[in-house]
C-alpha cells in the first residue's frame, strides 16, 4: 500500500492517532468500494452513480442522461435544440444504411453476420464473449464480418465504419442497454473491474482521470467547454462532433481524451479502451439507445 | 507519553512497508514546492538541496558520454512507462530532441532535455504506482 | 523571451539579499506570469480559473476564482506550493501538479504566483 505521502503528512505533523485511525479506515474503503474482485459489485457501482448524479442534479430525470450535457445545462440545451432540427448526421445514416445492406464480393452481407440481421441489436453491445475470452465491440464485430467475408477491415475512427454502426445504432434507438457480466466467468467481472479502475485513474502529465471532468466536473466550465456527466457517456455514440465536422466512433474520443491528459493514448479497440467501454456502457444499463448522437 | 510508546512502533511499520524511503521524497517535494529549485535543507541530519537527481546529472560535464547516459536512462524509463500504458507524451519527444542536439554537438542542450525527459518518464511511474495503489478513493459511494 | 527572463531571473537573484526587487523587474515578472496565465499552450490556468483582469476571455470555474490572494494566503509560498502540487493538499484534484510534474518551469510558476499575489 503507498499511502506513504499521507501518512508522513500525518507523523510529520505528530498526530499518531490520526495516523493509526487513517490506516483503518483505508482498509475500510477499499473494502467498501469493491476494488478487487472478490468484491466488486456492478450494480452497486451501478446505482451509486445514478445517486451521485440524482444528488448533483434533483431535477433531472435518469432517462434524459443519453443527451450528455444537454441533459443538465438547459442553455447548451437550446443551442442543441436548434442544431437537431436538422441532425448533423442524417447523411451518414443513409450512408450507413446503404452500406450495410450492400452485399461483399461473396453476395454475403452484414445481416449474415449478426443476431437478427443486425437491426436492432446495439444494445447488446460491448459483451463478453467467453470463448475468446475479451469484451467485444460491435465496431469489431463490424470488421470481423467484413474479414470473414473476404473484405478488408476498415480503419476504426470515422468513415465507414461509424456510417455502419451508426446506422446499426439507429435500428435499436429506445432500446434499453442490457449489458451482462456472466456471473460465472470470473474474468468478465475483471474484466469490468479494469474498465473501472481505467476510469478513475489519473493519466497524462495533466494528472487527470476521466472521472475528474466528465464526474466532479460535469458542468463545469473548463474555458467555454462543459464537461457532460459520466452517466450515460457511450449510449449515443457514434456521434457527428462538431469540433471534428464528421462522423466518428467512440474509441475516436477515448483516444482524443486520453491524448488531451498528454499521455500517448491507448490505440482504438485496445484491450483497455474495450474494457473501459464495457465500463461505461455497464453503468448506462437501463438507458435507452439514442445513437447517432450529435455533440460540439 | 503515548507518544514516545508509539513512535518506534510507527517506525518499525514504516520501515517493514518500504515507506522510509518516500519520507524524504515528501520533504524534498515540500521544499521545492515552497522555494523552487536550488533550495538547501536538513534532512536526517544532512543537508540537501532541492534539485531533482535528474538536474543534478544534466550539471556534469557537458559531453557526449554524458548526454548518452543521461538519453538512455531516459528511454529506459520511458519503455518501462509504456509498457504498463501509462507514457506521456512529453518523454518521448524531448529525448528525440535531445539526441539530435547530441548529433550536432550541443552536449549542454542535450543533456538538459534528456534530464527534463528522465524526471517526466520517472513521474508517469509515480502516476502508475500511485494510480494502482489509490483509484478507488475517487469511486462515488 | 528566453533570454530576457533569465536575464531577469540573474538580475533578481543578484539582488536577492540587497533589499526588495526594482519596479521594473517586477513589472516585467508579472507581464510575464499574465501571458503565462493566459495562454492556452503554457499555464492556461484561465480554462479554471477566473481573474479579474481585463484580458481575461472564456475563463473556466473548476477552480476557485483568483481573488483575495493575499488574505487566503498570507504566506506566499504557501500559494506557490499550490501551484506546485495542488495533489498534495488533495490527492483527487482536477488540478494538474503544475511544477511536480514540470507542466511550466520553476521561473515560470513564480511569474504566475507574482501575478495571481496581486489580486
Amino acid at each position: 500500500m503507498k499511502s506513504s505521502c499521507r501518512v508522513f503528512m500525518h507523523v510529520r505533523r505528530g498526530s499518531l492517532l490520526a495516523l493509526s485511525l487513517m490506516l483503518v479506515s483505508q482498509v475500510m474503503l477499499a473494502a467498501e468500494t469493491g476494488t478487487q474482485l472478490q468484491r466488486v459489485d456492478p450494480e452497486a457501482d451501478r446505482l451509486a452513480l445514478q445517486q451521485y448524479y440524482l444528488k448533483r442534479f434533483p431535477h433531472v430525470p435518469m432517462d434524459e442522461y443519453v443527451n450528455g450535457i444537454y441533459a443538465v445545462d438547459a442553455d447548451s440545451r437550446k443551442q442543441w435544440d436548434a442544431l437537431m432540427a436538422f441532425p448533423p448526421y442524417e447523411f451518414d445514416l443513409e450512408e450507413g444504411e446503404a452500406l450495410f445492406n450492400t452485399p461483399f464480393a461473396n453476395g454475403k452481407g452484414y445481416g449474415d453476420c449478426f443476431e437478427n440481421g443486425g437491426i436492432g441489436i446495439r444494445h447488446q453491445y460491448p459483451y463478453w464473449n467467453r470463448e475468446e475470452g475479451t469484451v467485444k465491440t460491435l465496431e469489431q464485430e463490424i470488421n470481423e464480418c467484413r474479414v470473414e467475408n473476404g473484405e478488408a477491415p476498415l480503419p476504426w475512427k470515422r468513415g465507414d465504419i461509424a456510417k455502419i454502426s451508426a446506422y446499426m445504432a439507429f435500428t435499436s434507438r429506445g432500446k434499453r442497454f442490457a449489458i451482462q457480466i456472466p456471473e460465472d466467468d470470473p474474468r468478465a467481472l475483471q474484466a469490468y473491474l479494469d474498465g473501472k479502475k481505467f476510469f478513475y485513474s489519473k493519466r497524462g502529465q495533466l494528472n487527470l482521470s476521466c472521472a475528474n471532468c466528465h464526474l466532479q466536473g460535469s458542468r463545469i466550465l473548463i474555458r467555454a467547454d462543459l464537461p457532460g456527466p459520466a452517466l450515460g457517456h457511450p449510449t449515443h455514440f457514434p456521434v457527428f462532433r462538431s469540433k471534428w465536422g464528421e462522423i466518428g466512433t467512440l474509441h475516436r474520443r477515448y483516444e482524443g481524451c486520453h491524448r488531451d491528459t498528454r499521455s500517448v493514448p491507448l490505440p482504438p479497440q485496445s484491450d483497455a479502451f474495450r474494457k473501459l467501454e464495457y465500463f461505461q456502457t455497464y453503468m448506462s444499463n437501463g438507458l435507452p439507445v439514442n445513437g447517432p448522437g450529435a455533440r460540439k | 507519553m503515548k507518544r514516545k510508546m508509539l513512535v518506534p512502533a510507527v517506525v518499525t511499520l514504516l520501515h517493514a512497508q518500504g515507506l522510509y524511503a518516500a519520507s524524504f521524497e515528501q520533504v524534498f517535494n515540500e521544499q521545492r514546492a515552497l522555494y523552487g529549485k536550488g533550495h538547501e535543507f536538513s534532512y536526517g541530519g544532512k543537508i540537501h538541496t532541492t534539485f531533482h537527481p535528474e538536474e543534478i546529472e544534466a550539471m556534469a560535464e557537458p559531453n557526449a558520454a554524458n548526454a548518452r547516459a543521461l538519453i538512455d536512462g531516459a528511454e529506459a524509463l520511458r519503455v518501462e512507462s509504456a509498457a504498463v500504458g501509462y507514457e506521456w507524451r512529453g518523454p518521448a519527444i524531448y529525448i528525440r530532441q535531445a539526441r539530435e542536439a547530441l548529433a550536432a554537438g550541443r552536449y549542454q542542450s542535450a543533456m538538459e532535455l534528456a534530464a527534463r525527459a528522465k524526471y517526466l518518464a520517472r513521474m508517469s511511474l509515480k502516476q502508475y504506482r500511485n494510480a494502482e495503489a489509490n483509484w478507488q478513493r475517487a469511486v462515488p459511494e | 523571451m528566453r533570454r530576457l527572463r533569465s536575464t531577469l531571473w540573474a538580475m533578481m537573484a543578484s539582488c536577492a539579499f540587497c533589499g526588495p526587487v526594482t519596479a521594473v523587474t517586477q513589472e516585467e515578472m508579472i507581464r510575464l506570469g499574465r501571458d503565462i496565465y493566459h495562454d492556452k499552450s503554457r499555464g492556461n490556468c484561465i480554462s479554471c480559473h477566473n481573474i479579474s483582469d481585463p484580458v481575461t476571455n472564456l475563463p473556466g470555474n473548476q477552480g476557485p476564482m483568483m481573488i483575495a490572494m493575499k488574505q487566503r494566503y498570507p504566506d506566499r509560498r504557501k500559494l506557490r506550493a499550490q501551484v506546485w502540487d495542488a495533489t498534495a493538499a488533495n490527492p483527487l484534484s482536477i488540478m494538474p501538479p503544475v511544477g511536480k510534474h514540470w507542466i511550466l518551469s520553476e521561473d515560470e510558476i513564480d511569474a504566475v504566483v507574482e501575478y495571481i499575489y496581486q489580486y
